[in-house]
């Protein structure tokens, strides 16, 4: 039930990347399509009636490899993170750049390859 | 009411000021708890990092650029981007040879679990990466916001005017 959810959200963000005419807005439902991909990596890692895979001197230990939930997507998760952000930075850069040679943000008016 | 002359004041209003005096000590203080207790609790490095860059980030949105570079010099940012990634490479490579032939070796004892000095190389991998990750998104928010394209007529076009900041 919550993947449905994660696919609403991916969809949000890709009609937003689809029909969308301005530059900044386009790259912003991007992010947002890669949110959702970013909660469906994490979704999967889920035990039914998990812990939080943190560790603390109340959880004794033996137990606690069965009972939590499964780590291992939320660090790719959060490398997944990093680089989501490193390609927001760049795209909104290059964004900037188009600005400055074509005057508008608009997409449907910037059709000339330019040297 | 006569509206003040808003050419010369750069940042905002002065309830915003005053705010982010106040505010801004307590984000690099958190900033600093996340990255220290990174591997008790969540967040390490690169949250810690980010939480960082927004305290540096909050000065230059309420007070202006030169506030910013005041508290944060564009070459020391990028020193620091350096110092960091080559911290964390050093680490690895002192395990490499302290802790016995194996790259990015746990050579630091563990010490008792649960505790703030524990965990060997990792509290200190976590500084490394809070550090670089720091100072690199100051650079790009600076880059992305304050610098400016030379005009095309000009002898070097396309280069950021980063002597000016």
């Amino acid at each position: 039930m919550v993947y449905l959810l994660c696919l609403v959200l991916f969809c949000v963000g890709m009609y937003g990347v689809l029909t969308q005419r301005n530059l900044i807005k386009i790259i912003l439902s991007l992010a947002v399509a890669e949110s959702a991909v970013n909660i469906f990596l994490v979704l999967v890692g889920y035990r039914a009636r998990g812990v939080a895979p943190i560790e603390s001197a109340a959880v004794p230990h033996g137990t606690f490899a069965a009972a939590a939930v499964d780590p291992l997507p939320q660090a790719m998760v959060l490398t997944a993170i990093v680089i989501g952000l490193g390609v927001l930075a760049l795209s909104m850069v290059i964004a900037m750049r188009l600005y400055h040679r074509h005057g508008t943000y608009d997409i449907t008016k910037i059709n000339e390859l330019r040297g | 009411m006569k509206h003040l002359a808003t050419e010369e004041r750069e940042g905002m209003s002065t309830i915003v000021g005053t705010v982010t005096h106040w505010v801004c000590g307590f984000i690099i203080l958190y900033g600093a708890y996340i990255v220290l207790y990174g591997h008790l609790s969540p967040g390490g490095g690169f949250a810690g990092g980010v939480i960082l860059a927004c305290g540096f980030m909050l000065l230059m949105l309420a007070y202006g650029k030169r506030r910013l570079v005041a508290a944060l010099p564009l070459s020391t940012a990028s020193v620091l981007d350096c110092v960091g990634a080559l911290g964390f490479w050093l680490l690895a490579v002192l395990g490499l040879l302290i802790g016995g032939g194996v790259f990015f070796k746990n050579f630091i004892p563990h010490g008792v679990r649960f505790r703030l000095c524990s965990a060997g190389i990792i509290p200190l991998a976590n500084i490394a990466i809070a550090v670089k990750v720091c100072a690199s998104l100051v650079l790009v928010l600076v880059a992305l916001s304050v610098l400016r394209v030379k005009a095309r007529g000009s002898d070097e076009d396309f280069v950021t005017d980063i002597d000016e900041v």
